[in-house]
């Protein structure tokens, strides 16, 4: 499938890198699904600017770490409003990646020459989810510590590398302040440097290789300002909606970390609801491969997709199907967690 | 009869190859030296027999925790004699409670259910909980424990 010349390409024989930037868009972008992609980068860059001024306070150390956290939270000035920002960012940003993910599965938007976007996208959420843990782990409240021990476990019971990945999360075989400050260099440092690598690459590969032919979408318009503007538009609106969530539900913080006492409930932030009932109903080793397997698949779905429609399966109503199904369950796994 | 065309192109196919070889043996050591750092070595461990107190300190069908030398431990008074178990649930390293009610080892993170033998009976874990071997001299207990 060949990508159709845009008349940004056919005005100039030569392209420049501002031509890539000015690349028109199809038409059917216009239709809001298709900017999904735009509100989690625009809270990433929330992220990273809320989450440099909380290193300013926080010490990763497991005497100061949940005083720490208490101070920015009850004592430095508008302290709970930039911690607030960083948690509803986290949690509208994994939303929105799951938005965008269930809108490209949908109208099959990996297809060629999409592979490259849907694959360098899956790790983008992998990280996403590995920030998510690893900062959750950062509070170390009681649940925090207990949710910190619990995924670690689960990792290091992996076969071959589950103990040495055990060993290097844990820097030891406890969890201790070794822990907290592997988890805390992997969230500020490792992982923000990796992530932020992927997405400028996610977005590169978008540019580089274009859009898949949506039928019944003609013309092109431009990115700017058209498309840059609508993009603008909802990161204003976005700020808007997180000042006010931030403000009606103001962050807390539960009691301390307890190693002599498991906390009472350990449910995990809502994006790990759905694989925390599911290793609560499996058992472990099946629960922990189904869920590997799942991801394999995932990350590898354009190519799969190619495979069977090659073999005539008619895909579309395959990826309704199965979208629907998954997105049912997800959801049935987090309403039973939240009544266990 | 075939001509054998020992030439510069095999030689320099086999050479490169050896390179090749042993600059990858190299870095390899060296990723693994890398990886080695990061991975920090296992203290030695040794055993000693902890003292806990008297028997009677243990009350019948009562489970008391305690932790000796960052061993979380729950020792158990039952009618076949006292045992005490590792509180490390086999699952996924959250601690289990003894419920007196029910007689068995509960677990809050995934549900697990250990009876009073330790044998797990319900929920994910795989296998029994890890017991430590308890002594009794005179009327003390002591319960052998790895100390690193």
């Amino acid at each position: 499938m060949e990508s159709a010349a845009t008349p940004a390409e056919h005005r100039a024989g030569q392209k420049s890198w501002i031509d890539y930037i000015q690349k028109d868009l199809p038409a059917h972008l216009d239709w809001w699904p298709y900017t999904l992609g735009a509100i989690p980068l625009t809270l990433f860059g929330l992220l990273v600017a809320t989450g440099l001024m909380l290193t300013f306070y926080y010490v990763p150390s497991p005497e100061k770490a949940y005083e720490s956290v208490e101070q920015i939270t009850h004592e430095v000035y508008l302290g709970w409003f930039v911690r607030g920002l960083h948690k509803f960012s986290v949690d509208l940003m994994i939303l929105f990646l799951l938005f965008h993910v269930i809108r490209v599965f949908v109208t099959r938007a990996y297809r060629p020459p999409g592979e490259w976007k849907w694959v360098s996208g899956s790790l983008v959420l992998f990280l996403a989810f590995a920030m998510g843990f690893t900062g959750y782990s950062l509070v170390y409240d009681n649940v925090s510590y207990w949710g910190m021990t619990v995924v670690t476990s689960m990792l290091g019971s992996l076969p071959v590398v589950g103990t040495p990945l055990l060993y290097l999360l844990r820097g030891g075989e406890e969890v201790s302040g070794g822990t907290l400050l592997r988890l805390y260099d992997l969230h500020t440092k490792l992982l923000p440097v990796l992530l932020a690598g992927l997405v400028i690459g996610h977005v590169l590969v978008v540019r580089l290789s274009g859009f898949a032919e949506v039928p019944g979408s003609r013309g092109f318009h431009p990115f700017y300002p058209e498309h840059a503007l609508t993009m603008g538009a909802i990161a204003v609106g976005l700020l808007v909606l997180l000042v006010d969530l931030v403000m009606i539900f103001p962050p807390t913080l539960g009691p301390p970390a307890n190693p002599q006492e498991v906390a009472t409930d350990v449910s995990p932030p809502w994006y790990f609801s759905a694989p925390y009932m599911w290793i609560t109903l499996l058992p472990g080793p099946v629960a922990l491969w189904s869920l590997l397997a799942g991801a394999g698949i995932f990350a590898a779905y354009p190519f799969v997709d190619r495979v069977l429609s090659e073999r005539g399966w008619p895909m579309a109503l395959v990826n309704g199907v199965v979208g629907t199904a998954v997105v049912l369950a997800v959801a049935a796994l987090m309403i039973l967690d939240t009544r266990m | 009869m075939a001509i054998i065309h020992d030439d510069l192109g095999r030689r320099r196919f086999l050479s490169q190859a050896v390179m090749a070889f042993g600059l990858l043996f190299g870095m390899g050591t060296l990723a693994l030296r890398f990886a080695q750092f990061l991975v920090p070595s296992p203290k030695a461990k040794r055993y000693e027999a902890v003292l806990i107190g008297a028997e009677s300190r243990v009350p019948l069908g009562e489970g008391v925790s305690m932790d000796l030398g960052g061993h979380k431990i729950v020792v158990l008074r039952t009618d076949e004699g006292v045992a005490a178990f590792s509180r490390r649930c086999t699952d996924l390293g959250c601690l289990v409670s003894w419920n007196r009610d029910r007689q068995q080892f509960l677990c809050p993170c995934h549900q697990g259910v250990f009876d009073k033998t330790g044998r797990n009976i319900a929920g994910p874990p795989p296998r029994p909980l890890d017991r430590f071997e308890v002594v009794k001299r005179g009327d003390q207990l002591y319960v052998n424990i790895q100390s690193g």
